[in-house]
């Protein structure tokens, strides 16, 4: 077993690339390797600095490698006598065997004569001279760079290789930098040289010369060390997983300081102190056993001391700057009430095409007037009407501008400042709620119409533009947006004409080239597809999804809840024979489709037995599914039209539907154009498989 | 430290890195970058290394002297090395040890922080510097200005000076800060950024400004017909501060706002082609002599795309201290 080492150094990489940038390059070379034949375990670690990759268990040399080789055909190859012609020969000279050792081989066109051969596997660390590099330079990255004389393009200027195979240097080129065995410790603790011969004596010196090569003991140390400072101050470290990972990306030797503020900022609203904390400072809250903020916050460092206190008092300064800001922004705010700030909404352009926000405030309040009507919501058309004038408002603030993360939560916040109900100061708060799939949608009736209104005017806008999403582009963020439409029409079981509302939203549009229609052609699948991603995330299964979405699907919620009756039924016995029996009514019907069929069955053209007893299961049937399917109890709708499967199945065995007889032929036709059509307003499940 | 002690010690430590000490522009401009010492000299082959100190102006970030943090006028201290050195890291962490501050007791991280100006058509990557969670320094590799691909790629530096004096002087004000012994920033400035923030939101001219405006414009574009690079690019610094003027002042709706700053650009980027149009009829004079090479071929490079243009909120305010980012 032998090992190979490789380190590329650079200047400080971004921390939001590290953990793909370890990840491509492991694969890239684990897969480059295996091509040649090379297999082993990989292992990667990364600094801001450094990208490393390492395997313990690497074969010396490639496996050796049998190839086949066809040469002329046997008839050429051999003459009369069997004995080899020149064309073999010349063949078997060409490959280097010797011409008893041709074989024959058969192949479609005929027999042929074969050399093979054993191809000796190469050394391993010659094959790495030649896959790595390519592997290195191809990494591609969100922003790339050049530098230097602007010939390479990577994420940021590469320094030095190391490139060691069981302790010898793998010869090899990257943007002009030759491999070696020389690296650097830390960028201020220990920037002197480092001469490597092997992994083991690698990661011992980096450690040696403070740096943790290892991102997961980085994280762990940074974990450890904040649990530790935050106890000391009688608390625990704000929960907050995802900064902890950045944290750990940024330094090569983890430290932790504790610093404090003064606690007259916790008069700041929470979301204020946090957003201060975790966006512009990158430091982490300590809370109080109540989940309450104390005074005090845990700062990393690239370095474990701070002998002098620097690196807190730092910290300390910077975030009273940016606290005292924060309350500058927050009393400041204060003295122009939000309804005030409406007109100020004109200048603040939403899309040049679409207009300001003011213009877009109208159209947000015209339509959640109409989504109140629509969803017969009465009650919260006042505080609909207050939320949806004010949502935008918060636009115009000082802290908006300040935390731009925080819109919408500080439009909330005013709105409570300023005594406004909380049916109103939640909508504003929750409006750009749910963020992803996993989140919520608001709180309450009031935001999450407004919410709508919000995100369907945005859609309809770009949209009419035709400004919509092409493949992994989507500059204005339009699937988030649908997705939050579907989640709130799911959460609330909102049985919203999706079509209609669409309609509604594009016609108040200020841009219209070709009237509303096109919109909806557009916008109503795209909503579609992400309810089909809803479901899919849900665990729903292909076929169910599409047997539901092929129907008439503006109702979102009503489709939802019909795939989830969809999903529970198919794994009743009798529901397989129904779906096989109606792929075989859609054939059936499909091949007559041309044909009219009298609109009702004519029971004095049900003849034979089995057509009777389909025909009177049916029409038994028919009353109780409007009933179920009016009261959206799928599931026992679903389970009645399973009962259905043994008289169709009957049906199909004994009569024959395209009879002679025109008018027999056409009611039998009637008779299941008639079930299918009742039954596919719950499901096409002929799309079931089995 | 006092403020002028700062800007010596960066100088005199620049210099002593081989650092050509410019002198700063006589044209107001929102960052160091327009100084034509880095806008244009990033641009072409020649080599190029200075240093200066660039009074900034941004006429929104104005507080009457009230905001510790905020001034419309402020110092940025802008080093530019073309091409970069490769071991500018290590110089810039030296300029820290010379301005006093020793880098192991203390934490130094390079953060990723990219940079971009409308305006200029430039962009480039970076970080910024933080020390001791302060961002003191912004450090970027410029990658296109004017619109043109640059190549040998520039180093830019710029370090906040006002903010980094009350870091390390641990002051809460910018105006307590000492600018030489005995004298105060406050005291040498206060007064000027009450005036300029009374001009800057409730005096200038609008219609004064709208008209020059247009009329620099004319002036900017007439100038580049006619080969005269600089004059048209300091015309159009003059463009870029009146356009900023009347943002502070409100008078720019967004949608203008879009369309100015792409007429600002359009003249940024004439002048950025002018200039290296120039520079190339001169035979490239500051081209090493002894062996004239060619402007490395760009053929060879890996095409990338520019980032996107995003334009900021109409009336957006600055950072919060006095910082060594730029803007319009």
């Amino acid at each position: 077993m032998s090992e190979f080492l490789l380190e590329l150094l650079a200047e400080e990489i971004p921390a939001g690339v590290l953990a793909s940038a370890r990840n491509d390059l492991l694969t890239g070379v684990a897969r480059a390797l295996a091509d040649q034949r090379i297999n082993g375990t990989f292992f990667v670690h990364s600094t801001p600095r450094r990208l490393i990759l390492f395997s313990r268990d690497l074969p010396e040399f490639q496996d050796d490698h049998p190839v086949e080789a066809v040469g002329p055909s046997v008839k050429v190859a051999y003459d009369a006598d069997g004995r080899p012609t020149r064309a073999a020969e010349g063949f078997a000279r060409g490959q280097g065997v010797a011409v008893e050792a041709l074989v024959t081989v058969s192949t479609p066109k005929g027999d042929y004569v074969a050399a093979r051969k054993v191809i000796e596997g190469r050394p391993t660390q010659d094959i790495l001279a030649e896959v790595v590099p390519p592997v290195v330079r191809g990494m591609t990255f969100p922003r790339m760079m050049r530098w230097g004389d602007g010939r390479h393009t990577w994420i940021r200027p590469l320094h030095s290789i190391v490139a060691l195979f069981d302790g010898l240097v793998v010869p090899m080129e990257v943007f002009g930098i030759e491999s070696g065995r020389v690296t650097v410790g830390h960028r201020t603790l220990a920037p002197g040289r480092l001469v490597v011969v092997g992994v083991d004596d690698f990661l011992a010196k980096l450690r040696g010369a403070s740096v943790e090569p290892d991102y997961s003991r980085r994280r762990e140390a940074l974990v450890a060390a904040a649990d530790r400072l935050a106890a000391e101050a009688g608390g625990v470290p704000s929960p907050d997983p995802v900064l902890v990972d950045a944290l750990a990306h940024l330094v090569e030797w983890p430290g932790l300081v504790r610093g404090g503020y003064d606690a007259s900022f916790l008069d700041l609203p929470d979301e204020i102190l946090v957003t201060t904390m975790r966006e512009h400072q990158k430091v982490l809250g300590v809370r109080d056993a109540a989940g309450k903020l104390l005074p005090s916050f845990l700062a990393v460092a690239d370095q474990v001391s701070d002998p002098l206190g620097h690196i807190v008092r730092g910290n300390e300064w910077v975030l009273k700057a940016r606290f005292a800001d924060a309350r500058f922004f927050w009393e400041e705010d204060a003295k122009v009430p939000l309804e005030e700030r409406l007109e100020r909404l004109s200048h603040l352009s939403f899309q040049e095409k679409l207009g300001d926000y003011l213009m877009k405030t109208g159209r947000i309040q015209q339509l959640a007037e109409t989504l109140c009507d629509r969803l017969a919501a009465d009650e919260h058309a006042g505080s609909v009407l207050v939320a949806a004038r004010l949502l935008k408002t918060d636009l115009v603030t000082d802290m908006v501008r300040e935390f731009t993360d925080l819109q919408g939560v500080v439009g909330g916040l005013y709105a409570r400042r300023e005594g406004h109900p909380e049916e109103v100061w939640q909508a504003l708060y929750d409006q750009y709620r749910p963020a992803s799939p996993e989140d919520d949608g608001p709180r309450g009736v009031t935001g999450a119409i407004v919410a709508l209104a919000d995100r369907l005017d945005t859609l309809a806008g770009f949209f009419a533009l035709g400004l919509t999403p092409t493949g992994s582009k989507d500059p204005y963020a339009l699937r988030r947006a649908a997705l939050g439409v579907v989640k709130i029409l799911l959460e609330r079981s909102w049985h919203l004409d999706v079509p209609l509302a669409v309609k509604a939203a594009a016609l108040l549009q200020p841009v219209l080239p070709e009237g509303p229609d096109p919109v909806v052609k557009e916008l109503v699948p795209f909503l579609l597809d992400r309810l089909r991603f809803l479901l899919e995330r849900k665990g729903n299964r292909f076929d169910e999804i599409e047997a539901v979405l092929t129907t008439d699907c503006s109702d979102l919620a009503d489709a939802a809840d019909r795939v989830a009756a969809l999903s529970a039924v198919r794994r009743r016995e009798d529901f397989a024979p129904v779906c096989v029996a109606f792929k075989r009514v859609q054939n059936i019907l499909a091949q007559a489709s041309g044909e009219e069929l009298p609109r009702e069955v004519e029971p004095a053209l049900v003849t034979e037995d089995a057509e009777r007893a389909l025909a009177s299961d049916y029409f038994q049937a028919r009353e109780v599914l409007d009933e179920l399917i009016g009261a959206r109890r799928y599931q026992e709708a679903l389970s009645v039209m399973a009962s259905l499967g043994p008289s169709l199945d009957r049906f199909f065995t004994e009569v024959l539907v395209l009879a002679d007889d025109q008018a027999v032929r056409r009611n039998r036709l009637a008779l299941l154009k008639a079930m299918r059509d009742q039954f596919f307003r719950v499901a096409r499940f002929s799309e079931i498989q089995g | 430290m006092d403020f002028q002690t700062l800007i010596l010690k960066l100088s005199s430590y620049w210099a002593s890195r081989g650092c050509l000490l410019e002198q700063p522009w006589d044209t107001e401009v929102g960052a160091g970058t327009m100084h034509p010492a880095t806008f244009l000299r990033v641009l072409g082959p020649e080599p190029w290394s200075c240093g200066y100190v660039q009074p900034s102006r941004r006429p929104a970030d104005g507080r009457y002297g009230e905001n510790p943090f905020r001034l419309v006028k402020h110092y940025q201290y802008q080093v530019v090395m073309k091409p970069a050195p490769v071991d500018i890291q290590d110089l810039y962490v030296d300029s820290l040890r010379a301005i006093g501050v020793e880098p192991t007791e203390h934490d130094l991280r390079f953060e990723e922080d990219n940079w971009e100006s409308p305006t200029l058509g430039a962009w480039g990557v970076g970080w910024q510097v933080l020390l001791d969670g302060m961002e003191i320094t912004q450090f970027t590799y410029f990658q296109q200005a004017g619109g043109i691909d640059l190549s040998p790629v520039t180093a830019e530096i710029t370090y906040g000076l006002e903010r980094l004096t009350m870091f390390l002087a641990r002051k809460d004000s910018v105006f307590d800060i000492e600018w030489a012994p005995g004298i105060r920033y406050g005291e040498v400035r206060r007064q000027d950024e009450y005036e300029v923030s009374r001009y800057g939101f409730e005096a200038a001219d609008t219609g004064l400004l709208t008209l020059l405006f247009e009329r620099f414009e004319a002036e900017s574009k007439r100038c580049l017909a006619q080969g005269l690079v600089l004059p048209a690019y300091d015309l159009a610094l003059k463009c870029s501060h009146a356009f900023n003027l009347l943002d502070a002042r409100g008078a720019v709706s967004a949608t203008e706002r879009v369309g100015i700053i792409r007429r600002v650009r359009e003249l940024a980027v004439g002048c950025a082609k002018g200039y290296v149009a120039s520079r190339e009829g001169l035979g490239f004079p500051l081209l090493p002599k002894e062996s004239p090479a060619p402007p490395p071929d760009l053929s060879t490079a890996e095409v990338f795309p520019p980032p996107s243009h995003e334009i900021p909120l109409p009336d957006e305010l600055g950072e919060p201290f006095p910082e060594a980012t730029e803007e319009a």
